[in-house]
């Protein structure tokens, strides 16, 4: 699991462009919204691609990003539940 | 007669120099490792996140806006309502829109919201707007040259129609591939005139 966490951890670097930020950067218990790292919704959007293309996860609706991506521990739990590739 | 507004502070970003009311502040050096906005950004020690989610266009509009304010006192914890922005280019956002083309050519694609958010050209006024909460109307257009004639026309329009206007940024913003071509300005109302 704490594999799968790095992983999602470099994983969301590059694909929000966080720039200069590095895995050990990232606090996998904080929020990813609101406070912690202060996505937006083009970035849940993004992870929302993310999951799908990385790991085979297709939300049924998008709302369900809310509970998902509450935070990179959380995203990861739900990712070594349901993903299919 | 008055002339209606005032020329505050004017910047140029070709590919090769960042000029700033005319000085140079900084020319494009060979040993430059990263991409040549990111130097700017972090030689005028600009601190804005966001920038590095932007497309080209987007993030040199944002420069050249951090760099026509930096000097001028103003309240940046409000929205402005009496600011304004115009910009023009010949490019429009063509620049992304083939970066986000490429995203989506292959066969079992995956397009990118974040890509994709920015193939309009005006997007970059928002960008601006939202980096310095500027509040009032803003309009971009898709010209083949910048036409200055033109561009004075539409700030004596902006200023004759709204007495409440006070402030606006306009220019040229022009990406295109690694060719840069921004020409921005910032002027305020004559109170005289």
């Amino acid at each position: 699991m704490e594999e799968l966490i790095y992983k999602l951890k470099e994983e969301i670097i590059d694909v929000l462009n966080l720039e200069g930020m590095k895995p050990e950067d990232i606090d996998e218990n904080a929020p990813l919204f609101g406070e912690g790292l202060g996505l937006d919704s083009i970035d849940a959007l993004e992870l929302i691609v993310l999951l799908e293309k990385n790991y085979g996860i297709k939300l049924k609706n998008a709302n369900e990003g809310k509970e998902i991506f509450k935070s990179v521990r959380v995203m990861a739990d739900y990712i070594n539940e349901h993903k299919t590739k | 007669m008055e002339q209606l507004f005032d020329i505050i502070a004017t910047c140029r970003i070709s590919d090769k120099e960042v000029l700033v009311n005319q000085e140079s502040i900084l020319h494009h050096g060979q040993e430059n490792e990263q991409d040549w906005l990111s130097t700017i950004y972090h030689h005028i020690g600009l601190q804005y996140p966001k920038f590095f989610k932007m497309d080209r266009l987007c993030k040199a509009g944002i420069l050249g806006a951090e760099l026509l304010l930096k000097d001028y006192t103003y309240d940046h914890e409000t929205v402005k309502e009496d600011w304004g922005i115009i910009l023009m280019n010949a490019a429009s956002s063509l620049d992304n829109d083939r970066h986000y083309q490429e995203t989506i050519s292959e066969d079992n694609y995956y397009p990118s919201p974040a890509v994709f958010v920015y193939t309009l050209a005006n997007i970059v006024t928002g960008e601006i707007a939202i980096r310095h909460k500027i509040g009032g109307e803003s309009s971009f257009y898709v010209m083949p040259d910048f036409d200055e004639e033109l561009m004075r026309e539409l700030l004596v329009q902006a200023f004759n129609a709204d007495p409440k206007l006070t402030h606006i940024l306009y220019g040229w913003a022009n990406v295109d591939h690694d060719l840069y071509d921004v020409r921005m300005f910032f002027c305020r109302r004559n109170m005289k005139a």
